[in-house]
C-alpha cells in the first residue's frame, strides 16, 4: 500500500501532464468528430450519390477497422505514402475517424427519430428544407443522440488509451514509462486505472442525468 | 394603390379551388377526381367517416400529401399536381394556407415564443423584435401571453393548439385548414379552441375544417362537405344537410354520429 502512496507522489505530476495529454486528445477528437459525423449522417441518407458513397466509406471502414489499427496507420503506415504526422496529430485523425464514424450513426438515428410531426409543421408552414434541415431536424436530431453521443464520448476518452502505442505522452504511456523506471507496474497501472475511472464515472452520470432531463422536453 | 382586379379575393371569388383531385395509394383509391370550391371569408367542414379521405384532401391542399393528378389553387398560387412542383412554387402556397394539427406539431425544443417567432423570422424575413411583437399580440389574443418564455411541453393540449393556431397566424395566411383540430383533445379543452376558431371565423378568415364536432360543423359553418369513399357525396348549407340529407350514406353517417 505504501508503494502506492510512494508513486502517487513520485509519479503524479507526470501522470496528471499525461492525463492533460489525453483530454486533449479527447477533445479534439471529439470537436472534429462530431462535426464530421454530422455530415457522414446526413451523407449516408443523401440522394446525391457521391455524397452518400464518399460518406459511407468513411462511416464503414471508421467502424469495421479497429482504433488501434488506425492509429499505426496513420503515424507508421502513412510515411511510406512520404506523409509523416507527428504523434499526436497522427493519434488525433485516427480517432477523429473512429469517433466520426460511430457517432454518425447514433446521430443518424437522432435524426431518424425527429418525429416526422415536427418536420410537417415546418414544412405546412413553408419553411424551406434547409430551414427544417437546420432548426427542426438537427436540433432535435442531436438532443435525441446526445445521450449515446455522451456515453461514446467516455469510451473515446478511453480509448486515447490506445495512442501510447504511436508514442503519445498520454496518460497510459506515462504510466508504463513510470512503470518501466520504478518496476511498480501494479501500482502504476491501478493508479492510472484509477484516474480515468475518475474522469469516466461522473461523466456517465453527467450523461445519465442529461438523459433524463431531455426527457422532458421530447 | 393597390389595383383591386389583382387582389384574389375580389377577382376570382375562390379562395380555394381543387380541381379532380387523385390520390391512391398502390391499389388503394383515396381521392377520386374531388373537386371544391371555396369561398373567401367562409368556414367550410369536411365531415364524414373515417377512410373518407378528408384529412387526405386536406393534406393535398398545401402539399404535405402529393395527390396524383389535379390542380390545386389557393388565393392564385396554383399548383398542377400531375406536372414537377418546384420548392419555389409550393413556398407561396405554404404561406398562404397555414395549417393546424390534431396533434399540434408545435416544435418541442423551443419556447412557445420561438415557436412563434422563428418561422416570421425564416418566411417574412422579419426581425426578431417584429416577430416576437407580432407572437406576443397573438399569444394575448389567445389569452396565453404568460406562457411566452414556457416550453410546449409545460402546456395543455388546449393551449398547445391555440399555440399552434397562433403560429399559423403569425404568417399572415389567407386560408386556415384545421385536421381534426379537436380531436385528440378532452372535450372540455376542445372547448376553448373552438372558441378560438370561432372567433377567428367572425373575423373574416376563410376556413376548412376536417371534424367530428358535429356542433361546430352544423353551427359556425357556412358550407357543410360530407365525403365518403374518397369522393364528396353530398354538400351545401349546413342545417339542411343535417335535417334532410339527400344521401343514403350522408343519413348513415349521421345517425351514426348523432347516436353515439
Amino acid at each position: 500500500m505504501n508503494t502506492i502512496f510512494q508513486d502517487i507522489l513520485d509519479y503524479g505530476p507526470a501522470l496528471l501532464g499525461g492525463l492533460r495529454i489525453s483530454l486533449a486528445l479527447t477533445g479534439l477528437s471529439l470537436l472534429f468528430g462530431t462535426i464530421l459525423a454530422l455530415v457522414f449522417a446526413l451523407g449516408i441518407t443523401s440522394r446525391n450519390k457521391a455524397f452518400r458513397w464518399t460518406s459511407t466509406f468513411f462511416v464503414e471502414i471508421g467502424r469495421g477497422a479497429p482504433a488501434l489499427v488506425l492509429l499505426q496507420l496513420m503515424y507508421y503506415g502513412l510515411p511510406n505514402a512520404d506523409i509523416t504526422l507527428s504523434s499526436f496529430t497522427s493519434a488525433t485523425l485516427a480517432l477523429t475517424w473512429t469517433a466520426s464514424a460511430y457517432m454518425a450513426e447514433y446521430i443518424r438515428g437522432g435524426l431518424a427519430a425527429v418525429p416526422g410531426g415536427e418536420i410537417e409543421g415546418a414544412q405546412a408552414l413553408g419553411m424551406s428544407q434547409q430551414d427544417t434541415l437546420r432548426y427542426v431536424t438537427i436540433p432535435q436530431g442531436i438532443r435525441i443522440a446526445l445521450p449515446a453521443l455522451m456515453g461514446f464520448a467516455v469510451l473515446l476518452f478511453q480509448a486515447t488509451s490506445l495512442a501510447y502505442s504511436v508514442a503519445v505522452p498520454e496518460l497510459m504511456s506515462q504510466a508504463y514509462s513510470a512503470g518501466s523506471s520504478s518496476f511498480n507496474y501494479l501500482s502504476l497501472f491501478i493508479i492510472a486505472g484509477a484516474i480515468y475511472a475518475a474522469i469516466s464515472i461522473p461523466a456517465t452520470w453527467l450523461s445519465v442525468g442529461v438523459e433524463k432531463h431531455l426527457a422532458k422536453h421530447l | 394603390m393597390q389595383s383591386i382586379a389583382t387582389d384574389p379575393l375580389t377577382t376570382g371569388q375562390t379562395a380555394v379551388r381543387v380541381t379532380n383531385l387523385a390520390k391512391a395509394y398502390g391499389d388503394h383509391v383515396v381521392l377520386r377526381d374531388v373537386s371544391l370550391e371555396v369561398a373567401p371569408g367562409t368556414v367550410t367542414a369536411l365531415i364524414g367517416p373515417s377512410g373518407a379521405g378528408k384529412s387526405t384532401l386536406l393534406r393535398c391542399m398545401n402539399l404535405l400529401e402529393r395527390p396524383d393528378r389535379g390542380q390545386i389553387e389557393i388565393c392564385s398560387h396554383r399548383i398542377d399536381a400531375s406536372k414537377a412542383i418546384s420548392a419555389k412554387a409550393l413556398a407561396p402556397l405554404r404561406r398562404s394556407a397555414g395549417m393546424v394539427f390534431q396533434h399540434f406539431n408545435l416544435f418541442p425544443h423551443m419556447t412557445v415564443l420561438r415557436n412563434i417567432s422563428l418561422p416570421q423570422q425564416r418566411i417574412l424575413g422579419r426581425s426578431r423584435e417584429e416577430a416576437d411583437t407580432k407572437s406576443m399580440e397573438l399569444l394575448a389574443r389567445m389569452g396565453l401571453a404568460d406562457k411566452a418564455k414556457q416550453y410546449p411541453s409545460r402546456c395543455s393540449g388546449g393551449q398547445q393548439q391555440r399555440i399552434a393556431i397562433a403560429r399559423a397566424l403569425a404568417l399572415g395566411p389567407e386560408v386556415m385548414l384545421f385536421d381534426e383540430p379537436t380531436s385528440a383533445l378532452d372535450p372540455e379543452v376542445g372547448v376553448e379552441v373552438l372558441e378560438v376558431m370561432k372567433e377567428l371565423a367572425a373575423d373574416g378568415m376563410t376556413m376548412i375544417v376536417v371534424t367530428h364536432e358535429m356542433g361546430f360543423a352544423e353551427n359556425v359553418s357556412d358550407t357543410l362537405v360530407v365525403m365518403a369513399d374518397g369522393g364528396i357525396i353530398e354538400q351545401g348549407d349546413p342545417q339542411r344537410i343535417m335535417r334532410d340529407p339527400q344521401h343514403e350514406r350522408t343519413r348513415r353517417f349521421l345517425r351514426a354520429v348523432l347516436e353515439r
